[in-house]
Formats: structure tokens, C-alpha cells, sequence
């Protein structure tokens, strides 16, 4: 198919915003599914993610349009994943694409993270049409929000389509506009191949599949081809498209989009973001841009029933496999056992991972509070990578700590400023820009330890600004800290999984929270219990659990034993999901009471 | 405690009726009317005939126990034929068993007292539950507090060996006042034995649906704990110590014959709608050996349809109406025995539990036992018998959850 016949696109929206369901419109218009075969949202096929209502992988589709002028054009719409932790995922995403559809609803405005991707887009180049949805909604603003869009984004919004996709009005219009406004890939046919790697997946029956734009050259069936990044050497096997059905080709010409089976069996070969070359014929450099997915966020995961650490390791490595963003390796707990140190591209990425594994293996499993992988200088002017806190070297032999830190981006109507400035604040933020947008909404721009977002700074923002703030962020290099490891000891023994590295300055009241926290987690018990919070073995909270004064005894009478038994081995068996560190007994949601602290 | 022939069986007879249904009930009972009630011993002397068919214990039982419901709401006359059935079909104590009737206060009137005496009832235990007539109100009884002291005055009269006083305690916003009150009233009236029970609220029931809603809340566990400590105390300095978490006896004599059974597994047989029977199977029945109360003896319960209407229509045809059923190894034997056995103040045989089940609690729960004598929950004490482990008033106050701290292998 010739350049010029070919649009390649994404969209660019907030969560709820309505990009799956003008997805699915674009899909019905040009008939690539019949209405009797559209599930709601075909594009969000994985379970979780239809829960959920988010992206998490990309999914991509190639609609056949014939424009008005009965002209055939292929749209390539090339889905993005949609959140804050897929960050990169995104940035890839949007480059192999020429234009975006900037999906904004009408009632609500712009939020943080679409002006981050849309800020991305406009820096790689990408045509923006912005698309003012829910126009149906009684609080729908249109004009507000398209000089929102003109201002805050920079772009021209006069000529913003304005449709529901819900109902379908305007969507033809988008279909319209995808032709004139975004412009045909360009690339070199001639040239050598380079394709762009922008999704990875894996088929247990077929191996790696890897969704690639095709930039420059052609790519055909049984060639032998180079994944740059990498540098592994293997053959086309099969080519095709997703209609959104898989459709196989023989070739794929410069410009469009596709899938691609080569020989590789293990996701942990790909890397999104590669590029693919011909091996006979290779390109002299690889496409700008690629990196390897660096995992931001830490926990332990342990199974409950410490006999099913193999189950463990061998699920992990089936996710993996599907998954190449999150590592994993063997750790143990003096409290919890054997289990892995898992890193994740951020919270979502970690609740996502840990559901996966209890709903689709089965496996019961406790996880530690999460947190970031801190730089060790030590005296000895060794540079050490601990994400465990419990692997913090000796306090004497450290010369000094340093933790990673965000460049945080913060959206938000100014009537609740004053309580987002507070929380950034305690968050040890330093603010690197605020401004005025206009229309009672200020932009934020906050320098933060990954460590204080990574606990529950999402929330907080969302509670302070009752749901109207939103948060974008980077990673934004390493800083040093006055950083203390925190010990929690229960009946005076220390419990290694529930250590946590704090700021100096917050210590006192994150340790009176934390012990406060866990006094209430932990059920009353035929013995006192005692948990105290330490740095250096100084002892600064402590927190009883007084013990058990009383049960509600039911009669053992008329010879009913059966069920006061059946009560006791279900109360045993209860017991059993409960961590028995010496006598007492702690509840799996204790080792995340730091994510419940009230701050 | 363990399986042992030594205790002769007990027989209970389950009589559903209530003239109403009290809030915090969950026992299967019904109001119904006469004509229902009129055949209801019909039934039960039909159920009797099918029973002794195939009730394995040649041995004769010498407790008889019409529990409820209401047992006092049957005639005397309907009761008599009941007894008459029993000891036509079934081995019965010679001379004769001691036979328990359950009554509500405004039943006890000196002419039923006769008529229950005639049928040779040694025990009338009164479901009492207060004496203070806002109490009863909210617990939904039908009788006041001065009907209360007279039934019991009037039982003792009649010349039973043992009247025995239902009570409960803990109901929401009682204080220790009050509920020290009741006790007073109960040991003033003198009654050879006392049961005080907590007040539980069960999920089915109006009570159930009332804390559900909000519109009832329980009394907070450190007051549940005290009223428990209170009762324990002031019971043993006026001289009812208590011989099982909710029981209390002026004198050993006075201590239930037939619900010790229940405790300490001896066979029982429970007839009528709900009632649960237990008896032991020779471990010769499973493996060829020949010991029958020994160490691999097996345990067999069963239980009866709850609803009256399904358990009337299986002894009409003859059959058994039996709801359920379970056979019990010996974890599930001594995972009940460590439970019921703390629940008694004698505790459990250590030396008997080791011998029956090869388990030495003290060593293989060395640590837990160290640490609850320590938090004075426990005691190890040694009888001219042997050793036995036994809760003290603090340990029987939370014994659900002293049984359930052991290391004991469960049941598969």
C-alpha cells in the first residue's frame, strides 16, 4: 500500500474520558466488526483491564476507510496504554505515529496526563486533532474547554471536533478529519529496513508477537532480520494486520503497521522500543529513542503457605514472559520466608502484577510495603543498589544515601492550591513551577522523592482535591537524603519485612503512625502484644495490643459438638492465612500498614 | 473426656414448641397449634420405635432429657406416653433414669410440679434468664420476675432433686449492677443449679437482624469480660462454683448428669426434630482390632431434619430422619476433646489424651502452655489420677480461643 493511503494515529485522552468508546465507533464505522460481533470496548480485551475500566497494554487495529472521494485509506490506530506507569510504553507508542486524536470530555477539561502525552506528542511532532467529547452531557462546556486546550496546549483548537461518542454524533466527522489534518507517513521505501518495536506480547502457542511500524524499507515474510537493541539475529516467520482480527500479509511496506512472528520464544528477548533491521542489508543506526524499562517501584512477595515458593517462581516466570517490565529475584525474610524481590514500573504495575498472580495462578501471597532502589555510598567509596530495606548496610559504613526523585506534574482547579501545597510539602517537594492557566486551573510543576509517591501520594492528591487533580510524572535523576532505616519490632523482635527507610525529619511521626496503625491491624490475642518502632535501636513509638478479654461462648448443649468444632478448625484455618512471627499472629495487610498511615 | 464405655448413654428428646419465640433464639423451635402439638408424641414414639432398631449400644441409659422448646408446654399425659414408649423399646436404668424436663416459669404451677414428679422428673430446670422485669421485656419472655422466684420456690417445694436456674447475662447496656442483682436473687432462692449464659446474637434471628441494622449493640468485650469475672467470682464465694464455662453447682451431686455426656463423649441419643446423637464404633468395625473404647475407636454423629414438617414425614414412613451425618477419627476426637475439656474446670486429662491420641500437649505445645500459665489463662495440675490441664476463670473467659492456639493435627 502506497504512503500516501496510509494515516497512522493514537489517542490521547484521560481516564474516562472516552477513548475506548470512540474507539469502538471508529471500529463499527468502517466495518471492521459487525454490531452483532462488538463486544463493549473490544479494544480493552484483557480481563483486568475491562474491570478496571484502564489500558494496560497497547492493542492496535487497522480500519479500512473509503473517504468521500472514494478513495481507500488504511487508518492504523495504534492504542496507547494508559497510565502514568507506562510512560515509556506511551512514548513509543507515539512514535510510530504521525498524529494523535487529542480526546478531551467537555465537561471535565484537560487533566494532567493527557497535557503530559499531549506535550510528548507535540515534541515528536505529532499532529494534534483535538476532539472535544461527551458534548451530550448536560455540563458539558465546549467552548471553555476548546480555549482551555489553545491555551494550555498550545495548539490550535478552532477547528476541534465536537461528538459523542457514545451516541456516535460527529464520529464520521473524526474519520474525516484523520485524513486531511494527519499526515501520510514519510520514510524511505528504499532504504534499508528499520521497523519500530511498539508492543511486545506473548502467545503461548505462536511465541513473541511484536506489533512494529514499519518506517523505512519493506519487511517480507521469511527474511532475515536483526533486533538492533538487543542484537539478536532471527527470520520473519509471520507477517500481518489486525483487523482487529489477525490478518497475515506477505509484505509490509514503509509506513504501515503490523505484527510480527519471528523464531523468539521469550518476551524477555524484546524490548519495546527496538529496532528491527534487515540482517542481510542492515541499517547504519537504529531508531532514536529506545531504552531499557527500568523498574521504579520495590516489594517483597512471599506466598503465604511458604510451601508454594516454587509455585511462586514458576508463575512469576510465566508473567514474565508476557511482561518483560518487571524483575524478580529470590529474597528471604526472617518474618516471611522464602520469596522475591520484585521491582515494578510503579503501583499499578505492582497491584496489576500481584492480582494476576492470585487470580490467574492461584497464588495466595503477601506483599511488602512498596519502595524505590536507593544509591549506598559507603565509608569504604563503594556505591551499593539497595531496594530492601532490610539490606541497608551497617549505619557506620554508610558515607551517605541517595534516592531517586520524580519531576512531578500537578493539575488542578486553584480551589484546592492550598491543600495541595501542603501535601507536596510534608512530601518533602520542592517546587519548580507554578502557573495560572486560566479558567481557575494551575499547573504544578514539583521536584519529589519517588519514595513519598510511591506510598500513597496518588490518593492524598485525589482526597485533597476531591478527584479533581491529576498527576503526571518522570523520573528526574537521584538526590541525596538524610534517609534512617525504620525498624518495627513486634514483642520485641525486630520483623525484617516491615523495616522501612524514612526521612529523618519525618521519622517520629511516621514511626507514632505506623505503630498505631499496626495495633490496629493486628487482631486482640490470648497475649499482650507489643510493637515498637526503632532507629538505631533506640526505641521512638510504642503501641499495645492488649490481649483478648472475652469470647462469645455459644452453648455446647444438646449435643450440637459438631458445629462448635467446625467453628474452631474454620478459626484455625483462618489462623493459617495470619503470619505467626514467634506467638503472634499478624494479618496479611499488616506488612502494607505503612500504605494506611494517616499523614 | 475420650471415647469410654464407662458412662452409660443418655436419651434426648427434643420438644420444638413455644408458646412465642424469644428475639435472640436460634434453636429449632415453632409456634404451632393444637392439632400439630397433639401428635407430636405420636411422632416422637414413632421416631423411639425406628431409633432403638438401630441404635448401636446395648447398654441402658440412665439420663432422660426433654429439652426444647418448650417441653413444659406437652401434657403431662403426652410426656408419660413418651417415657412409656422409651422403656418398652429401649434398655432404660433400673430402677429408673434420672429424667431432666426444660419448663418456663409460667408453666410451674404445684399441680404440673406433681404431675412431672409422678413421671419420676429429678431435675426441672427453669428458663428463667432474669428476675428483672425490664430485662425480660427486651428478652422477649413471656413471665416477670416475680413469676420467676415463685416457679422456682414452687419446684423446690414439689421435692425435685435438682432445680436448676437458666440466666443470661450481657445484654446490651446491662451493667454489673444489674446483672450482680440477678445473681443475688437467684442464690437467695437457693437453687441447686445454676446456668449463666452470655447473651449471643445469632445472624437468623430478630436480634440478628437488629444489630445488622444498628438499632441493637452488643456490650463491648471488656464489658462482657467483666460481667463473665463477676459471675465466676461471686458464684464461688456463695458457694455455686462453676464446673464448665456457663454452669454452676451448690454440690458435686447437683452438676448435670446428662449434659456432661455431651462433653466428654459419651453416647447419646437424641431424638425428635434437630436433636444431634453421638455414638462410639468399635475400632474392630474399621481395622479387625478389638478394643473398643481404645485408642482407635471411632466416633459417629448424626442429626435429625430441623423442620418439623420434613421430620414428621420421614418416622410417618418408617424411616430415619436423619439430616446429616459424620464419622469421627481421632483428630476430630481429640481436637474435641481439647475443646469441650476446656471448657470444664477439671480440664483435660493429660495423661489419658496422650495414651488415647499419642499427642503430649505439654510437650508438643510446650512454649504455648509456658506462656498462657504464665498470663494466668492456664493451669497444669496434678491429681492423685494424674495431670491435667485446666483453664482458669480468666482462661475459660476466652476458651474459644485457648482451644484453637494448640498445634493439634486437624481433621482430614
Amino acid at each position: 500500500m502506497d504512503q500516501q493511503h496510509i494515516r497512522n494515529f493514537c489517542i490521547i485522552a484521560h481516564i474516562d474520558h472516552g477513548k475506548s468508546t470512540l474507539a469502538d465507533r471508529l471500529l463499527e464505522l468502517t466495518g471492521a466488526l459487525s454490531t452483532r460481533e462488538m463486544q463493549a470496548q473490544v479494544l480493552d480485551s484483557m480481563e483486568l483491564e475491562r474491570e478496571r475500566g484502564i489500558t494496560i497494554k497497547a492493542h492496535t487495529v487497522t480500519l479500512r476507510h473509503r473517504t468521500a472521494d472514494g478513495e481507500e485509506v488504511r487508518l492504523n490506530l495504534i492504542d496507547t496504554p494508559g497510565h502514568v506507569d507506562f510512560s515509556y510504553e506511551v512514548s513509543r507508542s507515539l512514535a510510530a505515529c504521525e498524529g494523535a486524536l487529542l480526546v478531551v470530555d467537555a465537561s471535565q477539561g484537560v487533566e494532567a496526563q493527557t497535557l503530559a502525552n499531549a506535550y510528548l506528542a507535540v515534541e515528536q511532532g505529532l499532529e494534534l486533532v483535538p476532539v472535544l467529547n461527551k458534548i451530550d452531557l448536560p455540563a458539558a462546556e465546549p467552548e471553555r474547554v476548546r480555549e482551555q486546550i489553545a491555551q494550555v496546549v498550545g495548539i490550535d483548537a478552532s477547528e476541534s471536533l465536537a461528538i459523542s461518542a457514545k451516541s456516535g454524533d460527529g464520529v464520521a466527522a473524526v474519520l474525516a478529519a484523520l485524513v486531511e489534518r494527519i499526515p501520510p507517513p514519510g520514510g524511505d521505501p528504499g532504504a534499508p529496513l528499520r521497523a519500530l518495536v511498539f508492543d511486545a506480547s506473548y502467545d503461548p502457542y505462536r511465541g513473541v508477537r511484536c506489533l512494529v511500524r514499519v518506517v523505512d524499507g519493506e519487511m517480507t515474510v521469511g527474511q532475515p532480520v536483526r533486533f538492533m537493541g538487543v542484537g539478536h539475529d532471527d527470520q520473519v516467520a509471520e507477517l500481518g494486520i489486525l483487523t482487529p482480527r489477525a490478518v497475515p500479509v506477505e509484505r509490509l511496506g514503509a509506513g504501515e503497521v503490523g505484527y510480527l512472528f519471528a523464531g523468539l520464544k521469550e518476551l524477555r528477548r524484546v524490548r519495546v522500543g527496538d529496532t528491527v533491521t534487515s540482517s542481510r542489508q542492515p541499517a547504519i543506526a537504529p531508531l532514536p529513542g529506545f531504552r531499557e524499562a527500568k523498574p521504579m517501584v520495590f516489594a517483597g512477595l512471599y506466598p503465604v503457605d511458604s510451601t508454594a515458593f516454587g509455585e511462586l517462581r514458576e508463575a512469576l516466570e510465566k508473567l514474565s514472559l508476557n511482561d518483560s517490565a518487571f524483575s524478580f529475584q529470590a529474597d528471604t525474610s526472617q518474618a516471611l520466608g522464602f520469596g522475591f524481590r520484585c521491582g515494578f514500573l510503579g503501583l499499578l504495575h505492582m497491584e496489576i502484577v500481584q492480582e494476576r498472580l492470585e487470580r490467574e495462578f492461584g497464588l495466595d501471597l503477601i506483599t511488602t510495603a512498596p519502595g524505590v532502589e536507593y544509591r549506598v555510598l559507603t565509608t569504604r567509596g563503594e556505591v551499593v543498589e539497595v531496594s530492601n530495606p532490610a539490606q541497608m548496610p551497617d549505619p557506620g559504613s554508610i558515607e551517605a544515601i541517595e534516592e531517586p526523585v520524580i519531576l512531578a506534574t500537578i493539575l488542578t482547579p486553584d480551589a484546592y492550591l492550598g491543600g495541595i501545597l501542603k501535601l507536596a510539602q510534608e512530601r518533602r517537594g520542592e517546587q519548580i513551577s507554578m502557573e495560572y492557566l486560566g479558567g481557575g486551573r494551575v499547573l504544578l510543576v514539583y521536584r519529589l522523592p519517588l519514595a513519598e509517591v510511591v506510598l500513597d501520594f496518588f490518593d492524598r492528591l485525589k482526597s485533597v482535591s476531591r478527584g479533581y487533580a491529576s498527576l503526571d510524572y518522570h523520573l528526574d535523576g537521584y538526590r541525596t537524603g538524610d534517609l534512617v532505616r525504620l525498624d518495627l519490632l513486634v514483642n520485641g523482635e525486630p520483623v525484617d519485612a516491615l523495616a522501612t527507610i524514612v526521612h529523618r525529619s519525618g521519622a517520629y511521626q511516621r514511626a507514632r503512625g505506623l505503630a498505631a496503625k499496626l495495633g490496629e491491624m493486628i487482631p486482640r490475642q490470648l497475649f499482650e502484644v507489643v510493637i515498637q518502632a526503632a532507629i538505631h535501636n533506640r526505641v521512638i513509638a510504642r503501641e499495645v495490643v492488649r490481649p483478648l478479654r472475652k469470647n462469645v461462648i455459644a452453648k455446647c448443649y444438646g449435643g450440637d459438638i459438631t458445629r462448635k468444632r467446625k467453628l474452631l478448625e474454620r478459626q484455625k484455618e483462618g489462623k493459617k492465612r495470619l503470619k505467626r512471627l514467634g506467638r503472634v499472629d499478624i494479618p496479611q495487610e499488616a506488612f502494607l500498614a505503612v500504605l494506611r498511615v494517616e499523614t | 473426656m475420650a471415647p469410654t464405655h464407662r458412662s452409660l448413654p443418655g436419651l434426648y428428646l427434643h420438644v420444638p414448641f413455644c408458646s412465642a419465640i424469644c428475639p435472640y433464639c436460634d434453636f429449632a423451635v415453632l409456634r404451632a397449634g393444637g392439632a400439630i402439638r397433639a401428635r407430636f408424641a405420636d411422632r416422637l414414639i414413632a421416631e423411639v420405635a425406628i431409633a432403638a432398631a438401630s441404635w448401636p449400644d446395648p447398654r441402658p441409659f440412665d439420663t432422660v432429657y426433654f429439652g426444647g422448646g418448650t417441653p413444659s408446654l406437652l401434657p403431662p399425659g403426652d410426656l408419660a406416653r413418651v417415657l412409656a414408649a422409651c422403656a418398652d423399646r429401649l434398655p432404660l436404668a433400673s430402677p429408673a433414669p434420672w429424667v431432666f424436663l426444660e419448663a418456663n416459669p409460667e408453666d410451674v404451677t404445684p399441680g404440673a410440679c406433681a404431675a412431672w414428679r409422678r413421671l419420676g422428673v429429678r431435675t426441672l430446670s427453669l428458663g428463667v434468664q432474669s428476675f428483672d422485669d425490664d430485662a425480660l421485656r427486651f428478652l422477649g419472655r413471656r413471665h416477670t420476675g416475680r413469676q420467676a422466684r415463685t416457679a422456682v420456690e414452687t419446684a423446690q417445694a414439689a421435692g425435685f432433686d435438682t432445680v436448676s436456674v437458666d440466666l443470661i447475662f450481657g445484654l446490651p447496656g446491662q451493667t454489673a449492677a444489674a446483672w450482680r442483682r440477678d445473681l443475688e436473687v437467684a442464690v437467695g432462692l437457693s437453687p441447686g443449679h445454676l446456668s449463666c449464659y452470655q447473651l449471643t446474637i445469632h445472624p437468623r434471628t430478630v436480634f440478628g437482624v437488629r444489630a445488622a441494622r444498628g438499632q441493637l449493640v452488643e456490650l463491648p468485650d471488656t464489658e462482657q469480660a467483666a460481667l463473665f469475672d463477676l459471675t465466676h467470682r461471686f458464684l464461688a464465694d456463695a458457694g455455686w462454683p462453676a464446673y464448665e464455662v456457663s454452669n454452676f453447682a451448690s454440690s458435686p451431686e447437683h452438676r448435670s448428669r446428662h449434659n456432661r455426656k455431651y462433653w466428654d463423649h459419651t453416647p447419646y441419643l437424641g431424638l425428635g426434630p434437630s436433636a444431634h446423637s453421638f455414638a462410639l464404633v468399635p475400632a474392630s468395625a474399621h481395622a479387625g482390632r478389638a478394643d473398643a473404647g481404645g485408642a482407635s475407636a471411632r466416633g459417629h454423629r448424626w442429626w435429625n431434619e430441623r423442620h418439623l414438617r420434613v421430620w414428621e414425614q420421614y418416622v410417618v414412613a418408617g424411616k430415619r430422619p436423619v439430616a446429616g451425618e459424620e464419622l469421627l477419627g481421632p483428630p476430630a476426637l481429640a481436637s474435641e476433646t481439647l475443646l469441650l475439656g476446656l471448657r470444664t474446670t477439671a480440664g483435660v486429662d493429660l495423661d489419658a489424651f496422650a495414651a488415647r491420641y499419642g499427642i503430649d500437649l505439654l510437650e508438643t505445645n510446650h512454649a504455648l502452655v509456658t506462656r498462657l500459665v504464665r498470663a494466668g489463662r492456664l493451669q497444669v495440675r496434678e491429681d492423685p489420677q494424674g495431670q491435667r490441664l485446666a483453664p482458669t476463670v480468666r482462661g475459660l473467659a476466652v476458651a474459644d480461643s485457648l482451644a484453637a492456639a494448640f498445634d493439634l493435627p486437624l481433621p482430614t
